[in-house]
């Protein structure tokens, strides 16, 4: 081997056991799934707070909420795999990220501590007429599919969990899905709902609500009055819980990892961390490594099997008219319909009633929009009476016929219409500006750019006074940094070519 | 009565230096970032919730409330003076307000949607401190089919907005309802119109939207008028309403307000079907109903008194049943988790000083809104005298920051300027753009309570359940009339 080869080899080996030895140099940043309140964000922050006392590190949390978790799986994707972007996550990520991109999607992060556990329990309402879990699981099986059981989204933990409950009793129920666990808890104090499928915690601050059954080895200390599952008859159903904890992006080396592990050690020993749990009945334990490994993998399998049962997962099924709906038969069928909406504009313009030129165009746009997505929607899943096809095509099958009326309408009856402005060349031009400034927005960043559009938008607006123009511009940008990059933290692209630079 | 000697405990404790200082500056930050277009109220308490981590349960309450309250009013002040809604419920302000603007009026309505917001909080609040508790039941027999046709009501305000252009009208809340679609299925979880792109699966976001097709598509049209040279308004001196005038607007202020504290109860409704609603009716009960939309002081009175009244309403389920009516409450319960407060009844016996005083600071901060309010609206009303060469240049750039701020989004960047290139066209061609906006706030709650009705019911539910049988068939008719009187007038 060369000589410079070795050397240089040897600095990055130093330069890198270097960097790693002092990690952490910059502040760490916990992304959260969820905005600001949620339990995820207060275990995020409470733990930073704590982390705070072991580690020389600055712990800062940024809430990155979307899609359950993929917008915030995005984020920490697209860093570096350096430490530096701790992902905080829940068991809820492995069921949204099965549903929208498979195993990737999971193996994607390297699954480093759960912190906690709360198991899940089942709420039902002194006010309905069962309430006991014995006479709920009577009813449910002397009446299939009579029951309304409420909770939040859809393939999500709490709707597995159910479902699990349902198989074990060898019952059925319907799961009525609401935005979220507090809408779905209205339901059930409405009397809408027999049982409510969540955390034993939703059922405090509430006389009416009583945990009919909990899925947990021991009763809890906080419900000492509430059964197990295994204490009702199946010992099977003692083990469903939600977990929360921390990823890092797959990659990660070693000796960080390590570093972490034994920060998430100190941080669950600490007897404030367990005291802020234990008030609300959570248990706190580490587990790391292998064994948390485990446990994502088991819980991959759960939510895959469910998924695929209900049939939120499924396989396309493209028959008849669906095969235009995707693929290379999608991209022929669009272009040609708007190859149709070009030609027969254009020959409306080459024809004696060019003054209905624009209105047609507007037509045609609703009607091929309604065209495409219609198509869609024969790929959905039929997986209830009220799938989720009906809906969208209810709205579709209101425009279509709606935009024909006004199609007819057009050619038949004279409409006034509004004149508009001479000048469609300044709109355009403006449009023009902006397509570029948002393009070189990602090389130049926001500041540059934006500096950039202000001036020239007001110099093409005749705008002569150049000192005021340069005036505006800079008070601009410094009120945007101040108020957006500096105290909101609204991460503005600082520019590719810029972030180079240093 | 004990509910009144405990609001005077609620009371002693807001009269202190430090509670007073904390609403002051909780109600203009929320003034701010209501005026912000791309920070909503709920977003303005979301931001703030960290720094309230520290504080005493009761002071961070107050402080959330207070932006909450303020952030409400603030997005008028955007809405009327460059017609971009800071907030989707004062959508409705700008259809009159803006006008009123342009015709050199910006102060009438910025004065009187000042008004209409404070008393309306004020009626609001008052009607969570004496009616919470029948109030809360009502909500909760709410059953998925009358949310329903509350739904399908708030759409019908549609044939009123369209006027003669009813069709052109129908179709653009067809459209907006359609585009609520994009994304996964809250139901079935199944994504929808994704395309497997994943910044579509969270759907189009309703602020970038509602900026791009009222604020950007403004000023494409403005900018083809291509007069350049004409201020909307040619000094600061400006007209401000007369107590005569406000007085005129009495009723529409009370009803509106409570309207909105009823619409604001049922969890998930809120501000901005209030606030179209409440338009609606008062364009019906109005005697000049063909001023509304081209600058009636009503129109911007029934819009800001149901959009601020409906505060008072989302708290009820929330201080009551711990049940959050909106995304702005479901913020405060995280806000009380955190200091170990479980939300809900109990409350009430374990913490009512919290309760007590929270209901207090609500008063208070809606008549600290009043004064700040007043004299900002001195200060943004300046806005409406810079020359257009330079304003139009920065509401690009405040659109482009503000959509961008919403989630982080350069995705949503992108969409405000189609939005906005959209609305242009659409309005080149008489289409109104309002019903998109509507047809995207009413979506979900629409499909999503039209399946849980069916799947607990079957199909007929909508006709067997009284209440949602009678609503539906005012909507048939608060639909028909507006049309036959259009068909009659041509």
């Amino acid at each position: 081997m060369p000589k410079i080869v070795k050397t240089s080899l040897l600095l990055l080996l130093f330069l890198v056991s270097n960097v790693q030895a002092e990690f952490p140099t910059k502040p760490i940043k916990i992304v959260v799934y969820t905005g600001p309140g949620g339990l995820i964000d207060i275990t995020a922050r409470k733990f930073a707070s704590i982390a705070d006392k072991y580690v020389d590190a600055t712990f800062v949390v940024e809430n990155k909420p979307g899609a359950g978790g993929i917008v915030a799986l995005k984020k920490v994707l697209q860093s570096p795999e350096d430490g530096y972007n701790l992902y905080a996550c829940t068991k809820s990520n492995i069921a949204k990220f099965i549903q929208v991109g498979g195993r990737d999607y999971v193996n994607a992060l390297h699954w480093t501590a759960m912190l906690m556990a709360d198991p899940e329990c089942v709420i039902s309402n002194k006010q309905n007429e069962m309430f006991e879990w014995s006479d709920i699981v009577q009813n449910a099986l002397k009446n299939p599919r009579s029951q309304n059981w409420v909770g939040p989204a859809a393939g999500g933990l709490d709707h597995v969990t159910a479902m699990k409950i349902w198989d074990e009793y060898g019952m059925e129920a319907k799961w009525i899905p609401y935005k979220s666990g507090g809408k779905a808890m209205a339901a059930l104090l409405g009397e809408q709902g027999i049982a409510y499928v969540g955390n034993p915690r939703d059922a405090l601050g509430n006389p009416n609500l009583y945990i009919a059954a909990v899925s947990s080895k021991q009763r809890l200390k906080v419900f000492p009055n509430t059964p197990t599952f295994s204490e009702l008859g199946v010992p099977n159903l003692d083990n469903e819980y939600m977990w929360r904890g921390f990823a890092l992006k797959a990659g990660t080396p070693q000796d960080i990892i390590d570093w972490y592990e034994n920060l998430f050690i100190k941080v669950t020993a600490d007897p404030e961390w367990q005291e802020f749990w234990s008030r609300g009945g959570i248990d706190v334990e580490f587990i790391g490594g292998e064994e948390f490994a485990n446990i994502v993998r088991q819980d991959v399998e759960t939510f895959e099997y469910y998924l695929t049962k209900s049939e939120i997962i499924t396989t396309n099924n493209s028959n008849g008219l669906a095969i235009l709906a995707s693929g290379y038969p999608f991209l022929l069928f669009t272009i040609g319909l708007i190859a149709i909406l070009l030609i027969v504009g254009l020959l409306i313009y080459r024809s004696n009633i060019s003054h209905v030129l624009g209105r047609v165009m507007v037509i045609g746009f609703f009607l091929i929009i309604s065209t495409i997505l219609y198509l869609q929607t024969l790929t959905f899943p039929v997986n209830s009476e009220v799938g989720p096809a009906i809906v969208p095509r209810l709205w579709i099958l209101m425009i279509v016929p709606l935009s024909l009326l006004l199609l007819f309408r057009t050619f038949k009856r004279k409409e006034k219409v509004e004149a508009n402005g001479p000048r469609m060349d300044i709109v355009l031009m403006f449009i023009g500006f902006l397509v570029v400034y948002l393009l070189i927005m990602n090389y130049i960043g926001y500041f540059i750019s934006t500096f950039l559009f202000i001036v020239v938008g007001m110099i093409y607006l005749g705008y002569k006074n150049h000192k005021v123009t340069l005036i505006v511009a800079t008070s601009w940008i410094l009120f945007s940094y101040v108020i957006f990059y500096k105290i909101l933290f609204v991460s503005l692209p600082i520019g590719k070519l810029i972030e180079g630079l240093f | 009565m004990e509910l009144l000697s405990n609001l005077g405990d609620g009371f002693s404790y807001v009269f202190g230096v430090v509670p007073i200082l904390t609403i002051v500056l909780g109600v203009a930050m929320g003034i701010i970032a209501g005026a912000t277009p791309g920070l909503s109220p709920s977003m303005g308490v979301a931001l703030l919730v960290p720094f309230t981590y520290a504080m005493s349960p009761t002071l961070a309450l107050i402080l959330l409330v207070a932006i909450y309250i303020a952030a409400n009013y603030g997005g008028s002040i955007t809405a009327v003076t460059i017609n971009a809604p800071g907030t989707p419920s004062s959508v409705v302000t700008a259809f009159d307000g803006y006008p009123l603007t342009k015709k050199g009026k910006p102060g009438m309505a910025l004065g009187v949607s000042l008004v209409a917001s404070t008393v309306g909080g004020i009626i609001g609040t008052l009607i969570l401190i004496f009616f919470s508790g029948p109030l809360a039941k009502v909500a909760l027999k709410f059953h998925p089919a009358e949310y329903f046709a509350l739904a399908i009501f708030g759409l019908t305000t549609v044939a009123s907005l369209g006027g003669k252009n009813w069709i052109k009208a129908f179709i653009a809340a067809m459209f907006g309802l359609l585009i609520n679609t994009i994304g996964i299925d809250p139901i079935s979880g199944v994504s929808r119109f994704t395309f497997g792109l994943s910044f579509l699966y969270d759907g189009f976001a309703l602020i970038p939207a509602l900026i791009g097709l009222f604020a950007l598509s403004e000023i494409f049209k403005q900018l083809e008028d291509g007069k350049f040279d004409s201020k909307a308004a040619k000094s600061t001196n400006q007209e401000w309403p007369t107590f005569g005038e406000y007085w005129k607007l009495k009723l529409t202020i009370l009803r509106s307000s409570i309207m909105g504290t009823i619409i604001g109860i049922f969890p998930g409704a809120g501000a901005t079907i209030a606030a179209f609603i409440s338009y609606d009716v008062s364009k019906r009960f109005s005697k000049k109903p063909e001023e509304f939309g081209k600058g009636s002081l009503e129109g911007v009175a029934a819009a800001e008194g149901a959009n601020s009244s409906s505060v008072g309403g989302a708290l009820i389920p929330l201080l009551t049943l711990g049940i959050p009516g909106s995304a702005s409450t479901a913020v405060l319960i995280g806000a009380l988790m955190i200091h170990d407060l479980t939300p809900g009844p109990q409350l009430f016996i374990s913490n009512p000083e919290i309760i007590y005083g929270l209901l207090a600071s609500l008063l208070l901060a809606n008549v600290v809104l009043l004064g700040l309010g007043f004299f900002g609206s001195k200060l943004w009303i300046k806005v409406t005298t810079i020359p257009k060469r330079i304003l139009f240049p920065v509401i690009f750039a405040v659109s482009i920051i503000g959509s961008f701020a919403v989630r982080n989004s350069f995705f949503d960047v992108i969409a405000c300027l189609a939005f906005g290139v959209f609305g242009w066209i659409l309005r080149r061609y008489n289409y109104p753009v309002a019903p998109i906006v509507l047809g995207m706030v009413l979506g979900n709650i629409a499909e999503t309570n039209f399946i849980r009705a069916v799947m607990m019911g079957g199909w007929t539910i909508f006709f067997t359940r009284p209440a949602s049988l009678i609503m539906l068939l005012v909507a048939v008719g608060s639909f028909a009339v507006p049309l036959i009187q259009a068909r009659k007038s041509t």
